[in-house]
Order: structure tokens, then sequence, then C-alpha cells
């Protein structure tokens, strides 16, 4: 294949929005997206509640600096200060640039963008449409760069980086259709491919392909991964699939209610109440379930997340996914029973250690969106603040990509090692004798997970969940591609993302052990309390040799200083 | 208080009573479609029996095919959830996405008693079992300029935003709830015939695109919709609106695209006008559409022979042809119809002039 300029892998908000950027910095340069499945179906579609900017249109006071605070409070003071001002000063500015390329937005009545408040922040800030808010920005980016010509390799599965010294010289990947692996030679790679947290399998949120594909890829090229022990819980998981009831739910008014029909919100976070940061409203839930004040259910216990009292005509015209969700997957309709809700695992905090620019430190290589940390959640994201990141990082990473490409020479991939990439495909194809079933351990993963590396952490949980992922890894060596044709071989496909998952789980749950502290998204029942002395810091996994190995990384600072953080 | 002892006891709790929920099984098969170019010469159907409970969808019973019994069996799907389109399939005869549809609605459905039929959507060439190939799709998505070319210019982006009002955001809010999944693609009857045919969920996104005032492309897209193959193909069968798996009311979107065209380009302009005059005068005329001649009309003789006829033959053996011209009797109340029908195209007009206006 004749060389790129940059090769974009991921077709999200993230990737979309970088492809359009870098066409419009160079439009000279030679770019490819490239993605596993169309990029409308990208997990980026099933955000529904919205993304954050201080337009002001709601709540006329709000300002950029009051969206910084809210975010660095929120990540529990482990954001970097300069990316959260980055973040937050481009998002009237991008959010608008999302409205005049088509984004139907919602209006108000004054037929501005219509925002709404969302868990964390201080003013009616979270800027959507309807419950599809998403859907609605990846289509409009993806019709725009079908409107510019941006070339399209779909359902391209990327296996691996070619690195040369210390830089990438492209990217290896399989066309599912063919079944072959091709060459993509390039200045510059981009990695876009969301997040990691369906590793919890069953008891997460996200869509079966979230198996951070692009993140292992990164460190199995010896690219350091940060902050990967910061998995967020959404409070609100459907009780039997751990499918999403959006927070936009509780924004329009929606009360958690216990078994004892308290609103049980007020014991942890009376001012806030049901719109307190995620990691609080799911610990309370968890809680309350193992304090016994949960209901119980042949599919486990949950709480009660109360929407009756909005009335059938506000349900319908803001909420109607959530209606169509819980009538589909929990047989109940909403404007008539509360809904069965439950914490699953929900989004990634961590991901691929990049700078303010999507840089990583591999020469040539940048990532930006759910897979990328730079970090501008910290310990913890703030709902509506992630549509937000995979905007502006994705255009900055964009643009960055197709200023540097022409510091790199061309990308070159030699026919060796496209052979070697076939071959060691082939070779995870046949195991002889015995052979474990993919399935099997992709549901155990998640179950180890959910258990030992879930809300509530403790040393010996995690050396448990430890343990089991190495001796996962290693009955992996005898999983089975049953499926042996080349035309769209999902099996292989599945295959290939369980063994991305298992490497990404060692990084979650020794991270999780190493940090003794309790912030954010992550609970040590053993350590309770936030240690700004140890543990203000970044921790940094990368492969040396084949083993996790420790690092660290100091977080930026600014205008604010370390508070204990209440809600 | 949270003891480690009470965290496992929950989570170990948690998994016995999955395990225990058992009520509610039953014994059902699928008679799945499969077809491998690489070894297949010609697609056959595979039975799985499988135990399912109550409650378990399509899609969840594919993958537990897949992973216990056939690992072989090949379909796309994503969210698992009704959002992101990939999983559409059709489950006995019907054009719908797996990831929402209850086995145990289906059960009732079944022409063959506890035999769900699962099949690949139609009209899109086959890649391997469930999976189609969704680039002719795209490919028209592009044909027909489906994005909005913004009015603003370039220098100002991101500096202001169009005030849009609820009125004019409640046009196109229904419409893009499309998550482009083809199941209306795979259920309509003319793309069966025509596969160059535009196709409704293309048409629902052009009407989207059309009446946003932000765009500033409408002619260009309309001239192209109006061309052949384009919008005056539709026969108004009305199948992909019943198989909208977001219940959009495509229909509106297609007559609203045809009046636009009436109104901007006059009657008489192209192939499409002569179908336009064919479809006023049958509703005006007999209160009902003469459908079984509107394509004869419009396209002349010998395209509806080689087109349409293998389908009306496959239609009537199903029963489902509309009657042939003479037994399509005037419907009752003509008079009044007709009366609201010049109301109507009266109102319509006078709509569209408002919203010109804005
Ligand atoms: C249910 C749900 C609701 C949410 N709601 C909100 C919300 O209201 N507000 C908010 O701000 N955030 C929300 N989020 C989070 C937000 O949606 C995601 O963080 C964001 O969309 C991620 O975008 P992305 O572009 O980084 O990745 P994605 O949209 O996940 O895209 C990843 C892309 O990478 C491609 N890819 C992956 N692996 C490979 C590979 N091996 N080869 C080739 N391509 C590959 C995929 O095909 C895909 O195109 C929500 C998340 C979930 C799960
Ligand atoms: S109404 Fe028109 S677009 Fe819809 S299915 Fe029938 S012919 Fe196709
Ligand atoms: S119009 Fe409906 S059926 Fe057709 S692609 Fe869109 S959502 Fe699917
Ligand atoms: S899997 Fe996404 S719609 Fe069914």
């Amino acid at each position: 294949m004749k060389p790129f300029d940059i090769v974009i892998v991921g077709g999200g908000g993230a990737g979309l929005y970088a492809a359009m950027e870098a066409m419009k910095t160079n439009p000279a340069l030679n770019i490819a997206v490239l993605t596993k499945v169309y990029p409308n179906r990208s997990h980026t579609s099933a955000a529904q509640g919205g993304a954050n900017a201080a337009l002001g249109n709601k709540a006329k006071d709000d300002t950029v600096e009051m969206h910084i605070f809210d975010t660095i409070k929120g990540s529990d003071y482990l954001a970097d200060q300069d990316a959260v001002d980055v973040l937050c000063s481009e998002a009237p500015k991008i959010i608008r640039e999302l409205e005049n390329i088509g984004t139907p937005w919602s209006r108000m009545e004054d037929n501005t963008i219509a925002q709404r408040p969302f868990g964390g922040a201080g003013r009616p800030r979270c800027c959507y449409c309807a419950d599809k808010t998403g859907h609605t920005i990846l289509q409009t980016l993806y019709e725009q760069c079908l409107r510019k010509g941006v070339i399209f390799f779909n359902e391209y599965f990327a296996l691996s980086l070619s690195v040369q010294g210390s830089r990438s010289r492209g990217l290896m990947a399989m066309n599912m259709k063919s079944g072959k692996v091709e060459a993509f030679p390039a200045r510059t790679v981009i990695f876009a491919t969301g997040g990691y947290a369906k590793m919890y399998w069953n008891r997460s949120s996200n869509a079966a392909g979230n198996t951070g594909d692009g993140q292992a890829i990164a460190y199995r090229a010896g690219i350091p991964m940060k902050d990967m022990e910061f998995v967020q819980f959404h409070p609100t998981g459907l009780r039997k699939s751990g499918l999403l009831v959006t927070e936009g739910a509780r924004g329009e008014g929606g009360f958690l209610i216990n078994k004892d029909g308290e609103r049980f919100m007020a014991r942890y976070a009376k001012e806030k109440m049901e719109l307190g940061p995620r990691d609080l409203v799911s610990r309370s839930i968890e809680t309350e379930i193992l304090e016994g004040r949960g209901f119980d259910s042949p599919a486990g216990k949950y709480i009660h997340l109360d929407l009756t009292h909005l009335g059938a005509d506000l349900i319908k015209s803001r909420l109607p996914q959530i209606r169509e969700m819980s009538l589909n997957f929990e047989g109940v309709d909403p404007i008539e029973e509360p809904i069965p809700v439950r914490p699953t695992a929900h989004y990634s905090m961590g991901g691929i250690d990049t700078d303010n620019f999507g840089r990583t430190v591999m020469d040539g290589v940048y990532a930006a969106g759910e897979c990328a940390c730079v970090s501008v959640h910290g310990a913890n994201r703030l709902g509506g603040n992630s549509l937000l990141d995979i905007l502006v990082f994705g255009r900055i990473a964009g643009h960055t990509a197709a200023e540097e490409a022409g510091k790199f020479e061309p990308g070159k991939i030699s026919e060796e090692e496209i052979k070697a990439s076939v071959d060691e495909l082939r070779s995870s194809m046949q195991p002889s004798g015995h052979y474990e079933r993919y399935g099997a351990l992709r549901e155990e993963l998640g179950q180890t997970l959910a258990l030992n590396v879930g809300i509530f952490r403790e040393a010996s949980l995690l050396k448990q969940g430890i343990r089991d992922i190495s001796e996962l890894k290693e009955r992996f060596k005898k999983v089975r591609v049953f499926d042996s044709s080349d035309v769209f071989n999902t099996n292989l496909m599945q295959v290939l993302e369980l063994k991305n998952m298992l490497d990404l789980a060692e990084t979650v749950a020794i991270g999780a052990l190493a940090r003794e502290e309790s912030r954010g998204s992550h609970t040590r029942i053993d350590f309770p309390v936030r240690d700004d002395e140890k543990w203000h810091k970044h921790t940094l996994a990368t492969l040396v040799n084949g083993k996790t190995t420790p690092g660290e990384k100091p977080v930026t600072m600014g205008r604010y200083e370390l508070q204990e953080r209440t809600y | 208080m949270n003891s480690r002892k009470e965290l496992i006891n929950h989570f170990a709790l948690m998994t016995e009573i999955i395990d225990q929920h058992q009520e509610g099984k039953r014994d059902v098969t699928f008679r799945v479609f499969r077809f491998n170019p690489q070894v297949d010469s010609k697609p056959y159907f595979d039975d799985y029996t499988i135990s399912a409970e109550r409650g378990i969808t399509v899609l969840r019973s594919l993958n537990y095919i897949k992973e216990h019994v056939d690992p072989s069996l090949s379909f796309r799907a994503f969210c698992q959830a009704g959002i992101c389109g990939s999983c559409g399939m059709r489950v006995n005869g019907t054009s719908k996405l797996s990831c929402t549809s209850q086995v145990w609605d289906e059960l009732d459905k079944c022409r063959e008693p506890g035999i769900i039929k699962v099949e690949p959507l139609r009209s899109m060439p086959i890649i391997k079992d469930l999976i189609v190939d969704m680039d002719p799709l795209v490919d028209k998505m592009k044909r027909y300029s489906n994005w909005i070319d913004s009015t603003m210019p370039l220098a100002e982006m991101g500096k202001k935003e169009f005030l849009v009002s609820e009125e004019e955001f409640h046009r196109y809010d229904k419409a893009t709830d499309c998550i482009l999944c083809a199941s209306c693609v795979s259920e309509c009857s003319i793309l069966r015939a025509n596969k160059e045919y535009v196709s409704p969920a293309v048409l629902l996104k052009s009407y989207r695109m059309n009446v946003d005032s932000r765009d500033s492309i409408h002619d260009v897209r309309l001239a192209e919709l109006v061309k052949d193959h384009g919008v005056w193909d539709c026969t108004h069968c009305y199948r992909c609106q019943e198989s909208c798996v977001k219940s959009i009311p495509i229909m509106e979107a297609i007559h609203s695209i045809r009046e636009d065209a009436l109104e901007c380009r006059g009657p008489k302009d192209t192939s499409g006008a002569k179908h336009a005059e064919a479809f006023m005068e049958d509703i005006e005329k007999k209160g009902k559409l003469v459908e079984a001649t509107l394509p004869i009309r419009t396209n002349g003789v010998v395209w509806t022979l080689r087109n349409l006829l293998p389908m009306a033959m496959k239609m009537i053996v199903k029963r489902r042809t509309p009657p042939p011209p003479p037994l399509v009797k005037p419907a009752k109340g003509i008079k009044i119809f007709r009366a609201m029908f010049r109301e109507m195209s009266e109102h319509v007009k006078q709509d569209h002039l408002k919203s010109h206006k804005k």
C-alpha cells in the first residue's frame, strides 16, 4: 500500500474530528481512517446525556473558569490543570462549531443551544440533543467526513504497530472482509480506539468492542499507559444487562430510592443529592445494597431509579431512549414504575499517556479520546466531559499530526514483517490437544474484575485479581479459533480482543494494588482516605521485557490548590 | 463498614441467583441462514436448538450459539442496546434489530412452531452468513449529499450559534433518530427490483438536511433526488415505515420531498413529474393509490416488465399485491375526500411558504 501521512485508528468522535481537522490543517496530506466497525456504529453513539460547555445559555452567570474548577475538583485533583484549561476554554468554540456544521442540538426558548444540569457541575452547562447526543454528534461528524472525502478503511482490525528504533513506521491491520493482513506504512499514527471498560464484560455499559485495542497495541509497542486503575462505575446500569440509564434521567429530576422508600442520597450528598458526582453516587448505591437496603431479585440486588413523578410528557419528550431501553431490557415502563438499576463499569479514565498535544513518547504516534489519558479527568470524569474530551483533543491530535507529519520519513513496512504478523495470527488459531473456549475466559475475566477490582477494593482482593488474570493469560494460550475461514472471521476477532483485554486488565489491577489511597473512582477499603503526600501523582505502566513495569509522573498544578473534595 | 467477607458474599450470592434464574425456559430452534463464499456454492440453513429463558433477546441467543455451539456462525453486533444499528437482520421474515427482539415475542410469529428463522437483510450483497455489505448504502449517502453544507463562512465557524427555533428542531428531530440499520432498506419493495434506487433511509436523511435552515445546498440535493432512481420511484407501499426500528415516519419525509420538488421545480420537470401527476390524479380520483399501474406510467412498460414483474409474481403468491386497476373502487365518500384533499394541498403550500420565509 502507498504510504500515508496520517493513519487514524478509530472512527468514533475522536477519530473523526482528528480526520477533519488534519484535512483542514493541510489538505495536501494523504490521510486514512481505519476502523473495525463502520464509523457511525462507534460507541460515541451511545452517549445519551450531553457535552459540557460554559455557553451561558441556560445559566447566564456560568463561566469557563467555573467549568475548569468543577472539572479539577471532580477529578479529585489528579487532572493536569493546564490540560483542563485547554479542555474547558475550547469547549464553547467546539460546541458552536458542531452546531454550525449541523448537529441538531435541542433548543432553549430563545432558540439557542439547550443546556441542562449534570452531575458534579456547579451550573447547568451540559449541551444535549434529547437523549441521543452522542449519536447525533457522531452522525454529524461522519456526514462531514463523507462530504470532505475522507478515505475510510471500514471493518479493518488493527493488529500492531510497526516499530523501528524509537519511532513507528505504520500499522498492521486485518481486512475483515478478506481476512488478509495489510500493512499501512505511515509517517504518523493516531490512536482513537475508545475505552477498555468492557473488560468487566457483563457488568459494563460498554459496547462489545470497547476492548482497549489501541491501548493494548501501544502498550505492547512499549508506550506507557497512565492511571489505568481509574475505572468509572456509572451509578445506574440496568439490573440485568449493565446497559446504561443516562444521568440525564437524574438531571431531569429522577430520584434514587432504596427498599425502605428513602431518597438515600441525603445521607451521602446532602446538597447535590442525586446529582452528586458519579463515583460518590455509585459508592452510595453499592453501600445501600451491601448494608441490606437494596431490593432483591433473581437477577441480583438493585435499587430504584424513580421517574414516575416527572410525568408522561416529559419522559416522552426528553428521555425517550431511556423509556425504550427500560421497556426492551427490563420490561418496565418508567412512566408507570421505577427502573431497577445498579452500578456498572462505564468509563476508562486511564489510557495511553499523552501530552496536551496528543503526542505519546514514541515519535509519530499520537492518541486522543477515551483511549488516551492527557489527563483531563484525573481520578474521576464528570458526566458530559468525555464527549468534550474526544472532540477537543481529537481535534488537537489531528492538528498536531498534520503539522508534524512532514518531520518524519515516509513509513515503510517490509514483506518479512507482514509475513511475521500473518504467522502470528495463524499460530493462535489451532492449539492441539486440550483447548480453551474464549467465551468462558472472557466471562471469567469480567467476574474476577467485578469482584476483585471493582468499586470497593482491598489488597487481598486485588492480589487475587492479579493471580486470576495471569492464570487466564496462561489459559489463553490454549484458546482455539474454530472458524477457519478468511472471510469476516468474527471468531478470530473476538479472540484478539480478549487478548487485548487480558493485557490491559493486568495493568488495571497492578495499578490499583499499588495505589494505597482512595481517590475519585478508586476506593480502597484498607486505605480509605486520600493521601496527597504519597499519591498525588499519576501512575504509569510500561511493558519492559514482557513485564508490566510501574512508573510515575507528577500532576501539573495551576491556580487551584489541593482541597478536600466534598459535595 | 464493608468487610471483605460481606463483599464476597454479596457477589457470590448474585452469581448463584443468576444461575437459579432458570424458570421460564424453553427449547427454541434457530434456523439460521449460512453462506461462506470461500467454500459454499450456495446458501443453506443450519438449525440450532438451545434452551432459551424468558427475557432473552435474539442477539443473545446468537451469541450463545456462537460461544457454545458453532463459533463459525457470523453476524455483526456492537452496542447490544439498539443504538448502533449493527445487528439488523431478518427474524421470522421481518427486518429488525436482533438485539432488541425478544425471543418469546418471536415465538408467536413462527411459521413452523418453535422455529425462529434468521436471515440476512435483503437487497444488499451478502458477505458471509448474516453479514451484508453496507458500502452501497454509504455510496448513496454520498450521491445524495446527506450532509449539511453550512451557510456559516469557514472563518466564522465556532464563533456564534445559529438561532434555531424549537419548531424547526422538531421538523428534523425524529429523522435524526435514524441509526442506519438498513431494516427499511431490506424491506423496500422497489429496491428489490432496482438496486440503484435511492432507498428509504437515504430519502429520510435527505429530507432531514433539506429542512435544516443552516444548510446551503437544498437545491442541489433536490435536483439529484428528482432524477431517475430518486424520490419519484417510491411506490408508497409504506413497508419502510412499518419496519423502521425507530418508528420514524419515513413516509412523511418522502411526501415532504415530493411536495417540495413540485413546489420548487414545478410539476413538469422530469420523469418524476409524470409520476407526480399520476400520483395526484390517483389520489384525487380514487382516494387511494392505484399502485399497480404507477410504475408503468412513470417508468414505461418495458422497465416495469423487466424489473417489477418477477417481484409481482412473488407478491401475488404471497397475496401482497395491490389489486389490479379495475378492482380499485373509488373510496367511499370520495366527494368529501376530494374537498379535503384540495384543502390539504392548500395547507401544505401555505405551510411551506411560511417555513421557507424563515
Ligand atoms: C452508555 C454510555 C453513555 C455515555 N454517555 C456520555 C455522555 O452523556 N456524555 C459524555 O461526555 N460521555 C459519555 N460517555 C462516554 C463517551 O461516549 C465516550 O468516552 C466517547 O464516546 C469515546 O469516544 P472515542 O472517539 O474515544 O471512542 P469510540 O467512539 O468508542 O470509538 C472507537 C473507535 O475505534 C475503533 N476501533 C477500536 N478498536 C479498533 C481496532 N482494533 N482496529 C480498528 N479500529 C478500532 C472502533 O471501530 C471505533 O470506531 C458515555 C459512554 C457510554 C458507554
Ligand atoms: S414506501 Fe417507497 S421507500 Fe418505502 S418501502 Fe415502499 S417503495 Fe420503498
Ligand atoms: S430509517 Fe429506521 S429502519 Fe431505516 S435505517 Fe433508519 S432507523 Fe433503520
Ligand atoms: S447491536 Fe447495536 S443496534 Fe443491535
